[in-house]
């Protein structure tokens, strides 16, 4: 099974071309959606999760038009969206167990297995009688993930599924996905580098709601070998380097700025050679260098 | 910093909705209140103008109770937010000192408190401006009472609340407990209130009213209408004190709150969620069971259903929106089960459904329009929408589990109202318990228009934009239905969803004529709610969709076979029945506009006037044909009318107003039709041959009703499957009817009619201007015979005594002649009857009643047998051989006299609730009225002129409490007057036209021809004595008794009073009825002493004035110069209102100040002047006084 996107447009009533043609496939395993903020990354995700309908394009699942046969779609969709709130005055495990009745799981007695089961995966099962909305950040992005995960979904689609959580949730997080995700379509949108490089098998870099790059990493981050070169300079020599160089990023380090830039051949000006990685990738594709 | 946080507090509430919401409720039921006539908000408006001072003032007092659970709300956020969310740590870690925070927190409370009542002021303000209301009834705008209304109410009103809820709340912490104890206030206020209402503890509970609204009752009793309008109280008096008094209360029970607050969170252990435990299970370590999926839509909807439920029941809005409602429902109940429509009755189930309509459904269409957009935005308030719409959930479970959550709640509260409806119901001893009736108008009749409106309430937000645009749209819906259709002249309800006809439940016929045309409109209605819903589901909101295009292709998507088969079926249905219904209420009747017919009754006056004074035949005698088709609610009646000319010149015309209900067939010989205005119901006959003075002609004449199939709103309520009552105007009538033209003085002016005639002045001597008598109507004293046939099952009665009775082709018949020439005045009843009959002294007694309401009967056969017996020996014989009393449905609520019959409304005495000794007997007192006016009004009659009613009502009145003294005794009758003189005193400062004296009363001037007039006359025969007064009454009957015209005057009756008082109290015939005469007698102190022999000495200090007043209202002193009694009273028994007279002596008082000393054998409760209070006394309550006991031996030294 994979899914396949074709042509998808969708322009907002503000006039914001939030999808432009984006045709991707997506096969089964965790696939890396990776773009910056306003990238248009929700709004395909929503598409996906049948919450949107865009302009035009069409969108299979194995054999389901998702555009048509929503509801086909939702009995086997996991959906975390990027931002959520939760019913007042009530307890985890009450609305996971309503959730996951929602999903199709009727059996009580195997709901309430279930979600018992996904409570302690998720870490909540000590607080599962505690009002939702005493919830912290990175509890209730756990509360969501559980909700996703729950009802075995074949597709699960998570929108920036670590904010908000410390970095030991997050590794645990993504096991979690990293054991579902082998059977099922995971698509992860992050503008987090590194959650891509760590999980995905395959991935698409979108920006202004266009498809930059579809495919696997390491393909992008060697096409872009001997391409990168580094150096440290001052901070008063900045705006200087951005003038002369395509600068791909700067950070600091050691609170002396740190530069990749992106240059074909050796830029000179001691810049040295330095192996690209996925973050380098992500900014020459958005910026669009060749 | 002090400063710093009450203003924090305001502006964090500032901020709030709820506070907003609280403000707008208020406004708005204040709103309704005042500009229309369909809302009570605590007590129903007068006479004043709708912005009087006093009603601003009476409603803010009134608010104070009703906003003390909304106070909680702020008052226990601002106690104990910080425990609540956490932030106390923080809070009492910085430098604020205990002084500033509870202190700050309090007053800023308290302000906040203040704004939801201010919804008073924008109410009335507002409403004044609406283009709906009568101008008459408003006067300028009054700023000082608003103002006062606040520093005199709702300040102190605020500050006691805060100051109790702040104590609970710093000192439990607990949400639930705050509003526990908010609740148990309000519920022991009103209960206290119950059990205070006594009048001896008046002043008492003015006191203690920790919200003032007795205390303003108490203050403004008998406030002028003139007062009402221009004074405002303020802080003086009893409102002073009790002010005074509840805010020392507030600020005791606030210090005490003070000393024992404590920064330390010892108290709440509020469960903060900690972090999860560093033990916690290993991820990877369970492993996810495997669960099956199932579509299973109807265990979703179930789920749903919980959820959405439980939300609901846990939220404070409604929560509170509901304590409240039932706030005012439940001790309405409970109080006003047995007090239905002003005198004491049982607890019939009718009855407490209409308080259950009339105190909790303003709050249930609120949650309705509340929580119908809390509900369809829930999910994306909550921002929990992707989550769920992204489930594999169909769009109608979300839409069905949301609004039968609305309606399984509203049920809810009605079903906690119906209940408390039978408890009271139990609680009284009355076991009749309809719970067929209960279920039928509250889960059926009253719950499927809350369906309706809350599927109308869904649709329009499933379509709004945002959940403010759906709110407004909404509202501006109910407020257009609720006042353009009448402006806008439109009569079918076919166009005003959710309007049904109304239904009018009795025990006689249940709902039955009303149903057929309800049925089909709520079939109508259902269907269209049907294709409502389709719609909401279609277009439910589901996922993020910004745009028109996308909603729609999304309805287009779930559009398929089921959802098209539904609308069309419904669509279908709809219009079948649309055209059912337009063919039965539009083509079957006719059905003019609410404008039309005020429009009508403007042109009659207009077109018709003119005739009024034109001399017309008089009828002599009648003889009817009546028959009464119950089951078809039909009638037909054919007359034989004899008329004759009294004038002497020949008469040229008759002309005749019709009954509009009824096709009406009229034949005259030597006559021809000249005009018939059907509009109008106007017809006019010319005489070919003219009618000669003094000639007879017989007219015949038929009259057939037109019912069939059913109505838009029933137009005529005389034919009923059971219990059918209507009078001989229902065939033509001769001449110009007065009756039939506008008397709404707003109307009148809308259509340029010059205000309303009065009746002519009165005159002396007056021959030419008393040919007619005040009911009018162009006859004299007529004969009547009728034979009327009904249904087997049902009694058909007519005017006169039965002379025979048959059936014949299926049908009953009755054959009834009067027995001596009567009043052209008369009503036809038929029913399923139940017969109470006794022959005593030669009469038949009758009572018809329904087998359902036998309670009663046996009072209203001894009363009618104890009237009979005290008129015929005081007044002069009785004219007929039967006096019958019979019950009629509820579609109207009075008992009126006719010849030898008095129909009586099932509503008021059949249903009357006379158990406790010290009840009022009302029963007795209406029949023994309505006996009397078959000699005052049926054998003497006034002339059409001022004072006419003294002569009937009046007299009627007294006659009554004549019975009532011989059968309670002569002590016992001040319960009766004070009755009547509180009425009379409450009503005065009501009145609209000027207060006349008696003997010019003005025919609708019920409070003084009824109540002044019972006082009045009963003092009168306490001062010159009963034979005295019944020798005078005896003499005007003699005289006037059947008399052909000219017809007496109230100067008749006055003179005759007059010839019989002794010259000393001749001062008395112009300070009773030429006069407005008004007391200021009280008690200043009374005190007794033991004396040796066993006995008491009791002195008495007392105080007289007299006052003189205009028709306005304004009083002059005179001097006193009268006849008044002293009195002492022993301690009443335990359960009686009244002890033993111990002591009554009359004494001649000429000065304002006086002292007496008398000896009473037994220990005196209480001593005063006018103990009985037969005198008009502006206050009678301070005519007597607890009498204080000295002890001899502290004289002597």
């Amino acid at each position: 099974m994979e899914l396949k996107v074709t042509s998808v447009s969708k322009t907002y009533k503000n006039g914001v071309r939030a999808l432009d043609n984006v045709s991707l496939t997506i096969p089964l395993g965790m696939y890396g959606l990776l773009g910056p903020n306003g990238a248009g990354k929700t709004t395909l995700m929503r598409t996906l999760a049948t919450l949107q309908e865009p302009d035009g394009g069409s969108i299979h699942l194995g054999g389901i038009d998702v555009l048509k046969q929503k509801d086909e779609v939702r009995r086997c969709l996991g959906y975390l969206p990027q931002e959520f709130g939760v019913y007042p005055r009530i307890s985890a495990e009450d609305m996971l167990s309503h959730l996951a009745l929602l999903k199709g799981v009727t059996n009580s007695r195997e709901r309430k297995e279930l979600v018992a089961a996904m409570l302690r995966r998720c870490n909540l099962y000590d607080v599962r009688k505690k009002a939702l909305t005493g919830f912290s950040g990175g509890m209730r992005q756990r509360f969501g993930i559980a909700q996703a995960l729950i009802g075995s979904p074949r597709l699960l689609i998570v929108d920036e599924p670590t904010a908000g959580l410390d970095p030991g949730e997050r590794n645990r997080f993504y096991n979690l996905l990293a054991e579902v995700g082998e059977q099922v379509i995971v698509i992860l949108s992050t503008h987090i580098v590194e959650d891509v490089m760590d999980l995905c098998t395959k991935m698409a870099i979108i920006h202004e709601g266009k498809v930059l790059y579809e495919g696997d990493p390491q393909t992008a981050i060697s096409q872009l070998s001997g391409r990168i070169w580094k150096r440290s300079i001052e901070k008063s020599e900045l705006a200087q380097y951005e003038q002369s160089h395509q600068v791909v990023s700067n950070k600091l380090v050691g609170g002396r700025p740190f530069l990749h830039v992106f240059s074909p051949q050796s830029p000179g000006d001691g810049f040295l050679p330095t192996e690209p990685d996925l973050e380098d990738v992500f900014f020459t594709k958005i910026r669009n260098w060749n | 910093m002090l400063w710093h946080i009450v203003w924090f507090e305001i502006r964090y509430w500032l901020r709030s909705y709820m506070l907003w919401i609280f403000f707008l409720l208020i406004a708005l039921a204040i709103f309704l209140a005042v500009g229309t006539d369909y809302v009570t908000v605590g007590f129903a408006l007068s006479n004043t103008y709708h912005n009087a001072p006093y009603v601003i003032e009476n409603y803010y007092a009134i608010m104070g109770l009703l906003t003390l659970l909304m106070a909680t709300a702020f008052v226990n956020s601002a106690a104990i937010r910080d425990f609540h969310f956490n932030t106390s740590q923080i809070v009492f870690s910085t430098r604020l000192k205990k002084r500033d925070f509870l202190l700050g927190r309090f007053a800023g409370a308290t302000l906040v408190s203040v704004i939801p009542m201010l919804g008073v002021s924008l109410g009335i303000l507002l409403a004044k401006y609406m283009p709906w209301v009568d101008p008459e009834r408003w006067g300028a705008v009054y700023w000082t009472a608003h103002l006062k209304s606040i520093y005199v109410f709702a300040i102190p009103n605020a500050l006691f609340m805060a100051a109790l809820l702040f104590a609970v709340a710093v000192l439990l912490r607990n949400e639930i407990v705050s509003f526990a104890a908010a609740l148990f206030v309000t519920v022991g206020y009103i209960v206290g209130q119950a059990l205070t209402q006594d009048i001896r503890h008046e002043k008492a509970a003015a006191i203690l009213d920790p919200f003032g609204i007795r205390t303003f009752d108490m203050f403004t009793k008998y406030w002028t209408v003139g007062e009402k309008n221009s004074v405002s109280a303020g802080l003086s008096g009893l409102l002073l004190w009790n002010r005074l008094l509840w805010l020392g209360v507030a600020l005791a029970i606030f210090a005490f709150a003070y000393w024992r607050f404590d920064f330390s969170e010892k108290r709440s252990r509020r469960a903060a969620i900690q972090p999860e435990s560093q033990t916690a299970v290993a991820p990877g370590a369970a492993a996810i069971p495997a669960a099956g999926l199932h579509d299973s839509p109807w265990a979703k909807l179930i789920a749903s259903l919980r959820i959405h439920m439980f939300g609901m029941l846990r939220s404070t809005f409604f929560i509170v929106i509901m304590i409240a409602a039932l706030a005012n429902c439940i001790p309405s109940i409970a109080l006003g089960a047995n007090e239905g429509y002003g005198v004491q009755t049982l607890p019939v189930t009718y009855w407490i459904v209409d308080i259950i309509r009339g105190t909790l459904y303003l709050f249930i269409v609120i949650v309705i329009t509340y929580y119908a957009g809390i509900l369809v935005w829930k999910d994306r308030d909550e921002r929990m929408d992707e989550i769920v719409d992204a489930a594999p959930t169909p769009e109608w479970i979300s839409y069905v589990s949301r609004i039968a959550t609305l309606i399984v709640m509203v049920m809810l509260v009605q079903c906690v109202a119906l209940l408390s409806g039978v408890i009271v119901q139990a609680w009284h001893h009355y076991h009749r318990f309809q719970f067929g009736l209960y279920a039928d108008e509250l889960l059926v009749r009253d719950l499927s228009l809350f369906i309706f409106l809350a599927v109308l309430a869904f649709f329009i937000h499933t379509l709004a934009p945002n959940k403010y645009v759906g709110y407004f749209a909404y509202i501006a819906y109910l407020v257009f239905a609720a006042f353009a259709w009448r402006p806008l002249n439109v009569a079918t309800l076919m166009v005003q969803f959710p309007a049904r006809p109304n239904v009018i439940y009795s025990d006689f016929f249940r709902d039955l004529p009303y149903r057929l045309a309800w049925n089909w409109f709520t079939l109508y209605w259902l269907f269209f709610s049907a294709l409502l819903t389709v719609a909401a589901v279609m277009f439910w909101p589901r996922g993020k969709q910004d745009r028109w295009r996308d909603r729609r292709r999304v309805a287009r998507g779930r559009f398929r076979r089921g959802w098209q088969f539904a609308a069309a079926l419904s669509l279908i249905a709809f219009v079948a029945t649309g055209s059912w219904i337009y063919y039965n209420t539009k083509i079957l009747h006719p059905l003019p506009g609410p404008l039309d017919a005020e429009r009508r009754q403007a042109d009659y006056e207009k077109t018709y006037k003119r005739f009024e004074k034109q001399p017309q035949p008089r009828v002599r005698n009648v003889k009817y044909e009546i028959d009464i088709f119950p089951q078809q609610r039909n009638m037909k009646m054919r007359g034989q009318e004899v008329i004759y000319n009294p004038l002497s010149t020949p008469l040229q015309e008759v002309h005749f107003s019709l009954d509009r209900n009824y096709d009406v067939d009229v034949s005259i010989p030597g006559a021809a039709l000249d005009k018939d205005d059907k509009r109008l119901a106007y017809r006019i006959y010319k005489f070919t041959s003219p009618l000669q003075p003094g000639e007879n002609r017989t007219m015949q004449f038929t009259v057939t009703s037109k019912n069939r199939g059913f109505e838009n709103e029933l137009s005529s309520t005389d034919i009923m499957p059971n219990g059918s009552f209507f009078n001989n105007t229902v065939a033509p009538v001769i001449g110009y009817d007065p009756g039939r033209q506008l008397d709404d003085a707003v109307k009148r002016r809308k259509y340029g009619l010059k205000e309303v005639d009065l009746m002519p002045a009165l005159e002396r001597n007056c021959t030419e201007d008393c040919r007619d008598h005040y009911l009018l109507g162009h006859s004299d004293w007529v004969e009547v015979e009728s034979t009327i046939s009904t249904s087997p099952t049902q009694i058909a009665i007519a005017p006169g005594w039965l002379v025979r009775e048959w059936q014949e082709n299926g049908r009953r018949y009755f054959q009834y002649k009067l027995d001596h020439p009567s009043l052209n005045f008369y009503s036809f009843l038929s029913a399923d009857y139940q017969v109470a009959r006794e022959n005593w002294n030669g009469i038949e007694f009758e009572v018809y009643y329904l087998k359902e309401h036998p309670w009663n009967v046996p009072r209203m056969m001894n009363s009618m047998k104890e009237s009979f017996a005290y008129y015929t020996k005081n007044f002069g014989p009785y004219a007929h051989k039967e006096a019958r009393i019979i019950e009629f449905p509820r579609v109207a609520s009075f008992a009126q006299a006719f010849p030898g019959t008095m129909p009586y409304s099932e509503r008021i005495g059949f249903i009357a609730n006379i158990n406790k000794p010290d009840d009022i007997d009302f029963v007795t007192y209406v029949v023994a009225h309505e006996m009397a006016h078959q000699w005052w009004a049926h054998q003497v009659v006034g002339a059409y002129m001022e004072g006419a009613t003294f002569l009937s009502e009046s007299l009627a009145q007294y006659s009554a409490l004549m019975v009532m003294e011989k059968q309670y005794g002569r002590d016992m009758m001040r319960k009766f007057l004070s009755y009547e003189m509180d009425n009379y005193l409450r009503s005065r400062g009501r009145e609209t036209m000027k207060e006349r004296p008696l003997l010019t009363v003005e025919a609708n001037q019920g409070y003084i021809h009824y109540r002044k007039a019972s006082v009045v006359l009963y003092y009168l025969k306490e001062m010159i004595g009963e034979d005295a007064v019944n020798r005078a009454l005896r003499k005007v009957i003699q005289e006037y008794a059947y008399q052909p015209p000219p017809y007496p005057t109230s100067y008749v009756l006055e003179d005759a009073l007059r010839e019989q008082t002794p010259p000393q109290l001749q001062y008395l015939i112009k300070d009773l009825f030429d006069d407005i005469t008004v007391f200021s007698n009280r008690t200043l102190d009374a005190k007794a002493e033991k004396r040796n022999d066993g006995k008491y000495e009791v002195s008495i200090q007392v105080e007289a004035h007299k006052y003189k007043a205009d028709p306005q209202g304004n009083e002059t002193e005179i001097p006193v110069n009268d006849y008044i009694d002293i009195g002492a009273f022993a301690k009443p028994a335990p359960g009686k209102q009244y002890g033993d007279t111990l002591y009554r002596q009359r004494v001649h008082i000429a000065q304002t100040s006086s002292k007496f000393t008398f000896v009473t054998d037994k220990l005196p409760d209480k001593a005063g002047i006018d103990p009985f209070a037969l005198l008009i006394d502006r206050v009678p309550d301070d005519n007597t006084k607890p009498v204080e006991m000295v002890s001899s031996t502290a004289r002597r030294f």
